[in-house]
């Protein structure tokens, strides 16, 4: 029975000791996997880094305005970005590439997915910086229009341009993320419906001036319109 | 790449048949049937007076015009000698209209008449807008005249003015065209002007046409390009400038055609502007340009108030534009009591630096910055018409005067933004 | 070769205008003959041209070049005499060629014996067929002619103490249309000459026959009535002959001459000679549209007659002050070349010697509608001498060679009529008949072969014009039709070359061929006609369907 005992557990000992050994040179490979890797990487970003710069990509990207966006996200430059970047994902790839070298079941199959899915990340991401951007932009394009055109509330105009763009940037971000299911769906509902609920009563308070001018100017349009001509200037 | 063609097919068929000319009036339509016939007629008449032995032709590039401007224009050219019997043509005076390709732009019907100028040689050529409905046969002459003759290659007008009207050009386009580029010139955005043959190939040869400004502003880049060139400017008293509808005219718009093109053409021409400090006059012909006075009753109230609404609601638009003293400069003033306020010269002519080097640095989206000038211009524009209520045309033209000198001592403060980080 | 029989001859003629006195001297005195002109015969028949018009050529003082005539039965002595005159003129009418005689019917000379008896008395039987007045304000306002020379209409007799109407030089007193024994005289002069055999006269001055007050004295209706008055008794008692008028009018005035078919039979076109030259010169065809477009209809059986030069000054009264000023300063910016309100210049040198214009130009007097006259010596290019007082300087002698006196006259060159041309351009070395017949593309071979081409078709003369407009100014283009024939004329105005395209849809289907090398052009078809033209080049085609 001890014999048993020993025998089994000795056979059970020298099956760890079979598999650990069996799974250090695996283990061996990964970490110099993940190493050279981040060798790799690093001489990627550095090669990347010297060739952007020589080819004046800052200027490039300045001409294109892409840089003052990336002040406005307070990002770093974009050569910095760019090799940053690469480094990033190759020496993630290489990580990935190092854990299946360990041939742990199961894992493998998350790291296929996490390569397929990377590129969706990717989109995402931009979809989601774009989207930024263009909120920030069109919202200040709503107020300057405002200001400019003597509309009242423009601050509020210029909100609702922000948080319409960035709801609609969420529900793309999440679409191409695959993780728009009917919750996700509803809640964008519910948040655009208390949007649009927020600017109706807003138009409605606010926009009672704007709609009384508007109608007085067009009904009386005949009777005021001498006093217009004088009222208003030429600009040039 | 290919390069473009800028004439299509059918206008270099017309101006085949034209030929080699000796002068050239262009006239840029788009829906001006209202009053090109009036225009083209006048400009036939100027032609046949003071041209009538040089070889004329009158070009009308329309933008897609859906009303009748195009058949206007070509049935003026019809009646030669019947119908104005005390002016009589030597000579064959074609009047060509053609649609210009990529829809209605000042800059494209600009860059036609530039190259059916080049095209058949002219030694003169003038640009006259549709709109003038206060033309005279005179102004061909005095536009053309100077030109032709060989003196001088820039010939832009002087109008008989209100002391109200034209305040962007008296607050902003001319102190601060004058400040950037040492000419003085009292109207750098003209709907008339005239050029030399030389001087319309140089315009052509201009890279401003693949840029925004060449599309609209055009008018602006053109001068500019003049001054800078080192052509031979004059400026030449018309007449009674026709007063726009007031209704019809945009602010935003007219800022962009002119402060726009102005700030753009800063880029390129950095190292003329940075370096001169004073201003040139430049010759002027006929009779000085008179200011009229007749009572003009103004809301300036309005200005006033979307000079306050526009500094509160863009003040993080302003923000990023301005540095923090000029900002609170002027919430301070927009704090006044519409009797205490005052936008006064140095801090105006600050405020468009400023923007100016914003501008250049592209701090926000560009043409963002030009709009967020235009509530902070009526404040101006406010201020102007306060100092000036009884002024006499005199003092008007003492006070711009005195705003130009400002500018142009505050210019070195520009080149240092320019330069310096944000 | 004998004359036609066509009572319309005149249509198909090509004219060329000679004095005498300029043409050849056969007995050394210096001054051209009639023997002399009937030696040049087979020159003229040569050319191509079937008429000639004679310049006066009658006993006169010449003091205006014979238009002041002293006696109408006769010729001038130092030209011959009356039977060299017959000799002449059946000489002319062997070789086909038809005589036109100049006639004045206006005014005398002076020294004519009529006008020698009217003013002798005022009893005198013929004080009546002059114009006299015993004040100088009758018909104030009329417009003095020869404003270099005169200050007004009248002039004063010291014999008669009376004043005299004269429109053109005092010594040219006018007659007086309103006397019947006037117009009487008048007519038994045309007799004596129809009677020789001329086949028509060439009416000097007609505006100005009869004075009424308060009326400019010209067109008027009775000086018309006067005109028609001759040209029933010519039609009545000399059938065939022909009446030419010399009335320097604007195209609607001018219409009355030729009455329903009834007055003259051919008028000078004034107003569209000096827009010829004005089309050339702005490169432009406007002004020659414009005149013929004022041209009005005339009566089948008339005709225009066209010229590019003649004797007298290239005249610009029939031309607005802004054209007159224009032509003023491309043609005679010396002042020496202009007189009276024109520019007395000859073809050669108002063109700057420019074959390919005076090719141009003569193309267009060819085929425009119309008789062309050819002023002598233009059809070698000669020159003029603006150092000669008056017009003389037009009126050199005829080169011929490049010997003594150019050919002209054995006489000694100072005893000459006018001094030859001798410059080393214009001079008879230069230019003369002799050295241009020797060679094929000279000037007078050229014009021999245009004036073939002219006369191998009569659409020329007889038939309709119709301008085509193409928006190419520069190009003067217009289609000449008679019955089925129609042939299409392009000429390019400009120095340059020139594409121009032409809307001949009405001759879809039809070939063009170019008359002078007979080389075939492509078919009309739907489309534009597109021509490449030269500098000053021009084209006539004959339309064909084939």
């Amino acid at each position: 029975m001890r014999e048993m005992i020993v025998s089994e557990l000795t056979q059970a000992t020298q099956e760890l000791i079979r598999e650990f050994a069996r799974f250090l040179p695996r283990l061996m490979v990964m970490l110099i996997v993940v190493l050279v890797g981040w060798v790799i990487a690093y001489l990627v970003k550095w090669v990347l880094r010297s060739f952007l710069r020589l080819i004046r990509f800052d200027k490039l990207s300045e001409g294109a305005g892409a840089t003052q966006l990336l002040n406005k996200a307070a990002l770093p430059s974009s050569t910095e970005l760019v090799s940053r970047f690469a480094f990033w994902t190759a020496w993630l790839g290489f990580i990935l590439v190092g854990v299946s070298a360990l041939g742990i079941l199961g894992l493998q199959e998350y790291v296929t997915r996490f390569f397929v899915f990377l590129p969706r990340l990717l989109v995402a991401l931009i979809f989601l910086f774009i989207g930024l951007l263009a909120a920030s932009f069109f919202s200040r394009a709503a107020l300057l229009w405002a200001v400019n055109t003597d509309m009242p509330s423009p601050r509020l105009l210029s909100s609702a341009a922000r948080v319409l763009i960035t709801v609609f940037t969420a529900s793309a971000v999440f679409e191409e993320l695959g993780l728009a299911d009917s919750t996700m769906l509803l809640a964008f509902a519910i948040v655009l419906g208390a949007v649009m609920l927020g600017l109706a009563i807003a138009f409605g308070l606010g926009g009672q001036d704007l709609a009384r001018r508007f109608l007085e100017a067009r009904f009386a349009h005949e009777r005021k319109e001498g006093k217009e001509k004088e009222d208003e200037l030429s600009p040039l | 790449m290919a390069e473009e063609s800028i004439l299509t097919d059918e206008f270099l068929r017309q101006l085949i048949n034209v030929g080699e000319a000796d002068i050239l009036v262009g006239v840029p339509t788009y829906n001006n049937a209202a009053t090109v016939g009036q225009v083209v007629q006048t400009i036939r008449a100027g032609l046949l007076k003071y041209f009538p032995r040089e070889r004329a032709v009158i070009i009308n590039p329309d933008g897609g015009s859906r009303d009748q401007t195009p058949d206007l224009v070509r049935g003026a050219s019809i009646n030669d000698l019947e119908a104005t019997s005390d002016l009589q043509a030597l000579r064959t005076l074609h009047s060509i209209s053609a649609e210009y390709p990529g829809g209605a732009s000042t800059g494209a019907a600009l860059r036609t008449i530039l190259a059916a100028a080049d095209l058949l040689r002219v030694s003169a050529c003038a640009v006259v807008s549709p709109e003038s409905t206060t033309l005279e046969p005179e102004w061909i002459e005095r536009l053309l005249r100077p030109v032709y003759q060989g003196n001088f290659d820039f010939v832009t007008p002087l109008y008989r003015r209100h002391k109200f009207d034209g305040l962007l050009m008296r607050n902003l386009v001319y102190p601060m065209t004058r400040a950037f580029y040492g000419k003085r010139v009292r109207e750098p955005y003209a709907s008339e002007f005239a050029f030399s043959g030389p001087l319309g190939s140089h315009f052509l040869a201009q890279e401003i046409w693949v840029h925004e400004v060449g599309r609209s502003g055009t008018e602006i880049a053109l001068t500019i390009s003049a001054i800078t060139g080192g052509f031979r400017l004059a400026q030449t008293f018309l007449g009674v400038k026709p007063h726009l509808d007031a209704r019809s005219a945009d602010l935003v718009a007219a800022m962009r055609q002119t402060v726009g093109a102005l700030f753009w053409s800063l880029e390129p021409n950095f190292s003329l502007w940075s370096s001169s400090h004073d201003s040139q006059p430049v010759p002027t012909l006929g009779t000085a340009p008179e200011v009229t006075l007749e009572p003009l009753r103004v809301n300036r109230k309005r200005l006033y108030e979307m000079f306050r609404s526009g500094v509160a609601e863009l003040e993080p638009v302003l923000k990023s534009i301005l540095p923090p003293p000029t900002l609170s400069e002027l919430q301070r003033i927009a704090a006044l009591g519409e009797a205490d306020f005052c936008y006064g010269d140095e801090l105006w002519a600050r405020t468009v630096y400023e923007f100016a080097a914003s501008y250049h640095k592209a701090v926000i989206s560009r043409d963002h910055i030009v709009q967020a000038l235009a509530p902070l211009y009526r404040g101006r524009a406010f201020t102007f018409l306060v100092e000036n209520r009884e002024a006499s045309g005199e003092e008007v033209e003492q006070n711009i005067e005195n705003f130009c000198l400002t500018c142009e001592r505050l210019k070195p403060s520009l080149v240092e933004l320019w330069n310096g980080k944000k | 070769m004998p004359l036609s029989q066509d009572a319309l001859w005149y249509k198909d003629a090509i004219i060329y205008q000679v004095h005498v006195r300029t043409f050849y001297d056969t007995n050394g005195d210096g001054i051209g003959d009639f023997r002399g002109l009937a030696q040049k015969l087979d020159y003229l028949q040569e050319l191509g041209v079937n008429a000639v018009w004679l310049m006066p050529f009658f006993p006169s003082p010449l003091r205006d070049d014979g238009y002041d005539i002293a006696d109408y039965n006769s010729v001038h002595p130092s030209y011959g005499s009356l039977d060299d005159f017959k000799t002449f003129l059946q000489a002319a009418h062997e070789r086909g060629i038809r005589v036109i005689v100049e006639m004045v019917l206006n005014h005398t000379s002076d020294q004519h014996p009529w006008f020698q008896e009217s003013r002798s008395s005022r009893e005198n039987p013929r004080r009546d067929w002059y114009v006299w007045s015993d004040t100088d304000t009758k018909y104030q306002g009329v417009r003095i002619i020869f404003v270099d020379t005169e200050l007004s209409n009248w002039a004063r007799d010291p014999v008669s103490k009376s004043y005299y109407w004269h429109r053109f030089f005092s010594h040219q007193p006018d007659l007086n249309y309103d006397d019947p024994a006037v117009r009487e005289e008048m007519w038994k002069v045309m007799k004596f000459w129809l009677d020789l055999g001329v086949d028509g006269f060439r009416l000097d001055a007609v505006p100005y026959l009869v004075e009424r007050e308060g009326t400019s004295c010209e067109n008027l209706p009775e000086t018309h009535a006067v005109l028609k008055e001759f040209r029933a008794k010519l039609d009545r008692e000399y059938p065939g002959k022909m009446l030419l008028a010399e009335a320097n009018q604007w195209p609607a005035d001018l219409r009355a001459y030729f009455g329903e078919g009834d007055e003259f039979h051919m008028a000078f076109h004034f107003p569209l000679m000096p827009r010829m030259f004005m089309g050339l010169k702005l490169e432009d065809r406007k002004p020659i549209t414009e005149i013929l477009k004022q041209t009005p209809q005339i009566p089948p059986s008339c005709q225009w007659t066209l010229f590019l030069r003649n004797h007298d000054e290239l005249t610009l009264e029939m031309v607005t002050d802004m054209e007159r000023d224009y032509m003023y300063d491309q043609y005679a910016r010396d002042k020496g070349m202009r007189i009276n309100l024109g520019i007395r210049r000859r073809l050669a040198p108002l063109l700057d010697n420019d074959r390919r214009r005076i090719e141009l130009m003569n193309g267009m007097l060819m085929s425009l509608p119309g008789t062309p006259i050819i002023y002598y010596g233009d059809e070698i290019g000669m020159g003029d001498n603006i150092y000669l007082g008056d017009r003389n300087g037009v009126r050199t002698p005829m080169q011929w060679e490049g010997g003594w006196n150019g050919g002209f006259s054995t006489a000694d060159p100072e005893s000459l009529y006018s001094p030859l041309m001798l410059n080393p351009v214009y001079g008879y070395q230069a230019v003369n008949v002799q050295s241009q017949k020797r060679f094929d593309h000279s000037l007078l071979s050229w014009m021999k072969r245009l004036l073939k081409v002219r006369k191998s078709t009569p659409v020329f003369g007889r038939g309709s014009i119709e301008f085509l407009y193409p928006a190419n100014h520069r190009i003067l283009a217009y289609v000449r039709q008679l019955e089925k024939e129609s042939i299409l004329v392009v000429n390019n105005l400009s120095n340059s070359a020139q594409a121009v395209e032409l809307d001949l849809r009405p001759f879809k289907g039809n070939i063009l061929i170019e008359m002078f090398g007979r080389n075939i052009f492509p078919r009309v078809g739907d489309l534009p006609y597109l021509l490449t033209m030269g500098p000053y080049q021009f084209y006539w085609f004959r339309l064909r369907r084939i």
